[in-house]
C-alpha cells in the first residue's frame, strides 16, 4: 500500500463548531435597531462540537450514536461541507453524497425525472447522464409509475425512497447517511442495506448516525460515542454500544 | 478504483478568495446554473392558466395600465415625449422590471434555497447566478413586444440596437451585486426584501419610466441625472430606438457603478459566506 493509498477519506482534526445563540435574536432590521438602541445585544456562544478529531478509511463504516444534542448531526453536516467548522480542520477526499434528510434538494413542482435530473446535478453529476439513468433510478425505487408525476403528492417514504436512490447511483467516494437505515419498508430497508454494503464493498467510506443501536452493531465497523459535543468513547462497535447502554443505568 | 491521490479534495482550512472562488464556482457549476435557470423559467408559471406566457404578459400588463393611467386618462404633458409614447412608456417599464424584479428574486433566492443549502453543499453564490441570469432571460423574451411596437409605430429599429447588449449586461451586473448584497443581509433579516421592494420603488420614481424627462425642472437635472439608474435607461432608449448614443459621460457612468456594484456585492458576499452558513 502506497502512502496515498492509506490517506483516509475522512480526516476531522481537532474540530469545534460554535453557534451563535442570540436569546432574543433580532429577526428584522427594527428589532435590530431597537436592540442597539437599548444595548441588548446577546451574543451567546454554544458550542455544538467541542474538539473532535476521527478519521474513516476507505471501505469503512464508522456510526456515531448518542443521545439528542450530542452533536452528531452538526459533525455530520460538517463532514459534507454544509457547515464551515469554527475551528479545527476537516479534510474530504472524494465524491460525497450527503444523505441527511433525504428529499432535501427536491422541487416539488417538478416530477420525479426532473427532480432526479436536478437533484443528481447539485451532487455534481452532468444533467445529461442523470437523464439517461433517471428511468433505472426510478425503477430501483420502485417509483416506476409515478415518474411523471410532481413531487408534491408523494409521500414522504417515497420522496426518501426516490432521494437514496439517486444519493446511492452518485457512486460516492463517502456517504454521509444520518438516519436512513429507517427509510420506506422492510424490503425497501433490505435493499438500501444491501446496496449501502455494495457501495462498501466497493471502497466507499461511510459516516453514519443512528439511534437503532441493532442496526449499529450490524453495519459498524467503529462506533463513536458523542455526548455534549465530545467524543465519550471511541472503538468496537461492541464495546461502544454496550458502555452507552449502560450510561442510561 | 481511482487511487486517493487522484480524488477531489475538500479541505476546510483553504482560505476564499473573494471574487476568485466566487468566478470558479460560476464556472465549475455552470451546468447546474444552466439548470436552475431552465427550472425558473418553466417552473414560475406552471401551475397558472396561462403558464410562460405570463412571463411577457405581466410586464405588458403593467406597461398597459401605466398607458392608460397617464397616456389616456391624464394625458397631455405624460405623451409630450419625442417618441411614441408606448414606445417610450413599454422601453422603460421593461428594463426597470428587469431592475427591480431580478435584483428582488437574486436576494431572496439564498433564503429561498435554504432547504438546500443546508443539506447538499453547492456554493449559495450559485443560485444568486441563476436566478439573475433567469431575470435576464424574461427580460430577453420582454424585447419581442418592444421591437414589435418599435415597428408598429413606424420608429423601426435603428442599427444601434445590436448595442443594447451594453446596456443590458451592465444591469445584469447590477442586479447580481445589488442583489448578492442584498441577499447576504436577507438571512439575519427578514425584513431587508420588504425594505428593498420600497426602496426599489423609490428608485423607479426618480427614473423617467413613465414621465418625459422635461418634467424635471431645469435647476434640478444635474442632480436628478445623479441617479445612476437614469443613465442605465437613457443609454437603453438611445440605442435601441433613438438610433443614438447620447453622451459619453452616461456610458462611463453606467459601465463604472455596474463594475463597482458587482465588485462590492460578490466581496461582500463572500466575506460574510461563514456566518450565512450558519445562519441557514
Amino acid at each position: 500500500m502506497t502512502t496515498a493509498e492509506s490517506q483516509p477519506l475522512i480526516e476531522v482534526d481537532n474540530v469545534s463548531l460554535a453557534y451563535t445563540l442570540n436569546r432574543d435574536r433580532a429577526g428584522t432590521v427594527k428589532e435590530f435597531a431597537f436592540q442597539l438602541l437599548k444595548r441588548q445585544i446577546t451574543a451567546e456562544k454554544f458550542l455544538a462540537v467541542d474538539d473532535v478529531s476521527f478519521r474513516v478509511n476507505r471501505g469503512e463504516t464508522v456510526a456515531m450514536i448518542g443521545r439528542n444534542g450530542a452533536g452528531k448531526t452538526t459533525i455530520m453536516k460538517v463532514v459534507a461541507r454544509v457547515l464551515p467548522p469554527t475551528d479545527g480542520r476537516v479534510v474530504v477526499r472524494g465524491v460525497v453524497a450527503p444523505m441527511i434528510a433525504l428529499g432535501a434538494g427536491f422541487n416539488n413542482e417538478l416530477n420525479a425525472i426532473e427532480n432526479i435530473v436536478l437533484f443528481g446535478t447539485l451532487l455534481g453529476r452532468d444533467p445529461d447522464d442523470m437523464l439517461d439513468r433517471a428511468h433505472d433510478i426510478g425503477e430501483w425505487a420502485e417509483l416506476t409509475d409515478f415518474m411523471d408525476v410532481p413531487i408534491r403528492s408523494y409521500s414522504s417514504g417515497m420522496m426518501a425512497r426516490l432521494g437514496f436512490a439517486v444519493a446511492a447511483d452518485v457512486d460516492p467516494d463517502v456517504m454521509v447517511v444520518d438516519e436512513v437505515l429507517s427509510v420506506g419498508d422492510e424490503s425497501f430497508q433490505r435493499k438500501s442495506f444491501e446496496k449501502m454494503q455494495s457501495l462498501m464493498a466497493g471502497g466507499t467510506a461511510v459516516l453514519l448516525v443512528s439511534h437503532v443501536l441493532d442496526k449499529v452493531l450490524e453495519v459498524a465497523d467503529r462506533v463513536i460515542w458523542l455526548q455534549k459535543g465530545r467524543i465519550q468513547m471511541e472503538g468496537d462497535p461492541e464495546e461502544v454500544v454496550e458502555a452507552y447502554r449502560e450510561s442510561f443505568g | 478504483m481511482t487511487a486517493v491521490a487522484d480524488l477531489p479534495v475538500y479541505d476546510s482550512s483553504q482560505p476564499r478568495t473573494p471574487l476568485v472562488t466566487e468566478l470558479q464556482n460560476f464556472w465549475r457549476y455552470r451546468r447546474l446554473i444552466r439548470l436552475l435557470v431552465a427550472r425558473d423559467l418553466t417552473t414560475r408559471y406552471k401551475r397558472s392558466v396561462l403558464g410562460v406566457w405570463w412571463t411577457l404578459l405581466n410586464p405588458l400588463l403593467t406597461a398597459a395600465v401605466m398607458y392608460l393611467v397617464f397616456g389616456v386618462a391624464i394625458g397631455g404633458r405624460f405623451g409630450e415625449t419625442d417618441e411614441p409614447y408606448v414606445v417610450y412608456l413599454l422601453a422603460g417599464v421593461l428594463f426597470m422590471v428587469f431592475f427591480g424584479q431580478g435584483m428582488l428574486s437574486t436576494a431572496s433566492s439564498i433564503a429561498g434555497a435554504k432547504a438546500i443549502l443546508s443539506k447538499v453543499y453547492v456554493p449559495a453564490e450559485v443560485f444568486a447566478f441563476a436566478t439573475a441570469v433567469a431575470a435576464l432571460a424574461n427580460f430577453g423574451f420582454s424585447l419581442f413586444p418592444l421591437l414589435l411596437a418599435q415597428l408598429l409605430t413606424g420608429i423601426g429599429v435603428p442599427w444601434t440596437a445590436v448595442f443594447v447588449v451594453v446596456p443590458v449586461l451592465a444591469m445584469l451586473a447590477l442586479v447580481i451585486g445589488s442583489g448578492m448584497m442584498i441577499a447576504a443581509a436577507a438571512v439575519y433579516f427578514y425584513d431587508v426584501l420588504d425594505l428593498t421592494r420600497v426602496f426599489v420603488q423609490l428608485l423607479q420614481y426618480l427614473t423617467p419610466v413613465f414621465y418625459p424627462l422635461s418634467f424635471i425642472p431645469a435647476e434640478w437635472l444635474g442632480l436628478y441625472k445623479t441617479n445612476p439608474l437614469f443613465s442605465y435607461l437613457d443609454n437603453f432608449r438611445n440605442v435601441m430606438y433613438r438610433g443614438e448614443f447620447g453622451p459619453a459621460w452616461q456610458w462611463w457612468y453606467m459601465v463604472i457603478t455596474a463594475v463597482l456594484v458587482l465588485m462590492i456585492g460578490v466581496w461582500a458576499f463572500s466575506k460574510s459566506w461563514r456566518t450565512l452558513a450558519m445562519q441557514l
